[in-house]
């Protein structure tokens, strides 16, 4: 045999070696590392959901799967998803920043909302308030939220998925009320914010400082962030007020398809968001204050959820258009804030 | 601290008008402090608003700081790298700016010089934290080459990829990099092995660094040279492959024995079927360690129509280089033999004479840091540094060596017919060797070395006369 052959036969080999041997990195692969990039309340939900997914999927592949969670305001960790932040999974706070992570980043298909069961939303809340035990500023409706004396507490909706459905309840309202309009929802969600002495990045600082801070007369808060801080930091503290109109708030997820590629986790990470919509999942996400979609599920929770006048997001016209109109740089937002 | 102590100053400026209005009838007493009351708590929200704000700008900043890409640049290095360090970008380079002067007469006045002997800028990085890339061109001696460019993937620690160019795992003294060597030139059983060359290599370490292990495939280049040393600059034009594979052993490197820990040793090895023809010999020539030309087989040295008599590389080429090495605290040992058998031919007047030759050289390296620091094969931290004026010495090191080539005798054979010429070409070299070492600063080096060198043949008459070698050099290694 010649040189020639010996030599191609020899640089086959050692290719097939480092194919194999990534292969056999494949073959090994028995603990499975995915990044769930969440939004600030959902850490209490994840670490449940994950404990429970990781048994299950054990059972059923034999692997070992470890979720790492990443929590923080929606918008600020769509935009570090963005700049890299290697996410296999986003939970975020609202549709329009997995858009935004789908339109900016080109990390997944424009149509992501279509790969999973109501919109890719498995659980949902809503915007109540939380108030301080005995209610000592009777507050009962929004319209008390701009009295003059009473401190609100809200996130900042550039950075915080629970701020914008906070701003879009309080704008619903608004408008919903006799002789109500576009104008006079502006003036109302403008005088809220005037009385909001703290804007924090995500919905967890905001609960700490009212909750823990002292800071407020009232907090808007996501249902199942009110129910936490209700339960977990003492019911002798707290009220939950539920108003008479809110909004349908819904959590989107999705795989991040260029990240479980790169990691060779889209399988799992799939199987990750599907449990999410398993009677299981839609258990724990109950048990952690999110609304069910699960009818079942939902029965079996109903005190915790009252039934109260929803406004959607469609009403806004979709995420894409209430975005930029109210939250885009120099939208409505921006224009009442700098005032 | 500052808002609490605020606090308690407007409580305090609050009691001289809650003092006055004890003063006053009950009715308006009881409003007066209702007021004060809401007076104290209006002021109290505000001071834990602004605490609030103060701790979400702090909370922000920490944040920032947390995901933004991190850019160093110290003593050592000079790097741009994203804030978990799995991807960044580094530059680092060397300097070596030598003067090599001669002692008596063994060697013409022109070879005393001063001379750039490495100008080499280095761009390396690493991209997800596995996938490396190294590029370093030289522009010392006069000379604009690519010393090491290659891409490697570091599956696992006992799997890594590398394709490109760089040096195949043989030589133990020739893996060590620049900065870290001991002696301003490499020694003898550098001579033997390659240097740099194009290829693929699978390597890894297990058990800690405890067992490492190299497998390569590459062009092939003779002893001593680069694959920039190629007629046509890293472009292989013969057809055969070099083989090449080196295990390592470290048995202490992880246990708690302190006398065994530096501890290393292996052997490396190449294989290589070359057919050289008389025009294109494939193979080396070797150096002194005054780094003059002491060896090389004969050239062509037929005119006219008769045909080339060049000696050149026919057959098979095996190098064996058992190596060793050991460290303790201050002290350090390096030790490898290098040989080399090469089949070789070579035709006059139409008879061919072929033999295999077996040339070998080794060396034992000695080194102590007088100031303390520990010795390694890889780097050391000076425990001072020199500024003047300031205490401080940098680190001193006394380095010794002695080692030897030996060309095989029967390159001599033959008479006129023989592979190399006796009276141009050596058969051996002894070379003893010290020097000392200034590292002023952590990349600053000032070396002083001498070497004496004594030759077998290599002269019209007798033997070639000793080599005495003073090399100094100023080097940054960045």
């Amino acid at each position: 045999m010649n040189q020639t052959n010996w030599k191609r036969r020899l640089l086959l080999a050692m290719t097939a070696a480092v194919f194999v041997g990534g292969a056999g990195q494949a073959a090994q692969a028995r603990e499975i590392t995915l990044l769930n990039v969440s939004y600030d309340p959902t850490r209490e939900l994840y670490v449940d959901f994950n404990k429970a997914f990781a048994e299950y999927w054990k059972k059923k592949t034999g692997d070992d799967v470890k979720i790492s969670q990443s929590h923080g305001g929606s918008g600020r960790q769509a935009r570090s998803v963005i700049d890299g932040l290697a996410a296999d999974v986003v939970t975020l706070a609202l549709a329009a920043d997995v858009d935004a992570i789908a339109n900016n980043g080109k990390l997944l298909p424009l149509n992501w909302e279509e790969r999973l069961p109501d919109h890719s939303a498995p659980y949902t809340s809503t915007i109540v308030f939380l108030v301080r035990k005995g209610n000592p500023k009777k507050i009962k409706d929004w319209g008390d939220l701009i009295k003059p004396g009473v401190s609100v507490i809200t996130p900042n909706p550039k950075t915080s998925g629970g701020a914008r459905w906070n701003y879009l309840g309080a704008w619903a309202w608004a408008k919903k009320q006799p002789g109500g309009s576009d104008a006079t929802a502006r003036e109302f969600v403008k005088a809220l914010f005037k009385n909001v002495p703290v804007l924090d990045t995500g919905a967890r600082g905001s609960t700490t400082t009212f909750a823990q801070r002292g800071i407020g007369d009232v907090a808007i808060s996501w249902e199942n962030e009110a129910w936490l801080a209700t339960r977990e930091l003492g019911p002798d503290k707290f009220e939950i007020v539920v108003p008479s109109i809110s909004i349908l708030a819904e959590p989107s997820v999705a795989v991040v398809d260029k990240v479980v590629l790169r990691k060779g986790t889209r399988t799992v990470a799939e199987e990750y968001l599907k449990y999410l919509y398993t009677p299981e999942g839609q258990e724990i996400a109950a048990r952690n204050y999110y609304r069910p979609r699960n009818p079942q599920v939902a029965a079996k929770h109903q005190e915790l959820f009252p039934k109260l006048e929803l406004v959607t997001i469609k009403d806004f016209g979709g995420w894409t258009k209430a975005q930029k109109e109210h939250f885009g740089d120099g939208g409505v937002f921006d224009q009442i804030y700098a005032q | 601290m500052k808002i609490r102590r605020a606090t308690a100053l407007a409580s305090l400026a609050l009691l001289p008008f809650a003092g006055a209005a004890h003063a006053q009838n009950a009715p308006d007493q009881a409003g007066v402090n209702d007021d004060l009351r809401r007076e104290i708590e209006e002021q109290k929200q505000r001071l834990a608003v602004l605490e609030r704000k103060l701790e979400i700008q702090q909370e922000a900043a920490t944040a920032a700081a947390a995901s933004a890409p991190k850019i160093t640049a110290n003593a050592q290095r000079f790097q741009i790298g994203s804030a978990d360090n799995s991807n960044f970008i580094r530059f680092r380079g060397t300097l070596f700016a030598d003067n090599r002067a001669y002692a008596g007469d063994s060697a013409p006045e022109t070879a005393d010089t001063f001379l750039l002997r490495s100008v080499r800028p280095t761009f390396e990085g690493t991209f997800g934290g596995i996938y490396d890339f190294k590029l370093t061109p030289d522009f010392g001696s006069g000379r604009s080459i690519i010393v090491d460019a290659y891409a490697a993937a570091r599956f696992k620690p006992g799997f890594i990829v590398t394709v490109g160019k760089f040096k195949p795992s043989v030589g133990l003294e020739r893996l060590a990099s620049e900065p870290d060597l001991r002696f301003m030139e490499r020694g003898l059983p550098t001579l033997l092995v390659p240097n740099r060359d194009l290829g693929v290599q699978l390597s890894g370490d297990f058990a800690g660094g405890a067992f490492s292990y190299q497998v390569g495939y590459f062009n092939g280049v003779t002893d001593g040279q680069s694959s920039d040393n190629l007629a046509t600059p890293d472009v292989e034009t013969d057809t055969g492959g070099d083989y090449a594979a080196r295990v390592f052993f470290q048995p202490f490197i992880n246990s708690d024995n302190f006398n065994l820990r530096g501890l290393g040793f292996g052997v490396g090895s190449t294989w290589q079927d070359l057919d050289g023809v008389s025009t294109n010999p494939y193979l080396p020539s070797y150096r002194s360690q005054g780094q003059l030309s002491v060896f090389s087989y004969r050239a062509n040295t037929a005119t006219g129509t008769t045909p080339n008599n060049a000696t050149f590389a026919d057959g098979e080429r095996l190098r064996l280089a058992p190596q060793l090495y050991y460290y303790r605290g201050s002290f350090g040992f390096l030790g490898e033999y290098t040989q080399v058998k090469q089949d070789v031919s070579r035709t006059v007047a139409g008879v061919t004479r072929s033999d295999t030759l077996t040339n070998s050289a080794w060396q034992g390296q000695f080194s102590w840091f007088i100031t303390g620091e520990e010795e390694s094969f890889k780097g050391f931290t000076p425990q001072s540094t020199f500024q003047p004026g300031k205490s401080g010495t940098g680190a001193w090191e006394l380095v010794a060596r002695i080692q030897e080539l030996d060309v095989d005798d029967d390159a001599f054979a033959g008479g006129a017919n023989s592979f190399a010429n006796p009276l141009t070409a050596i058969s051996k070299e002894t070379s003893y060797g010290i020097g000392v070492n200034w590292y002023p600063w952590n990349t600053v080096k000032l070396s002083l070395n001498y070497d004496l060198t004594s030759f077998e043949g290599g002269a019209a008459t007798g033997d070639r006369a000793d080599e005495q070698a003073i090399f100094s050099r100023f080097a940054i290694n960045y």
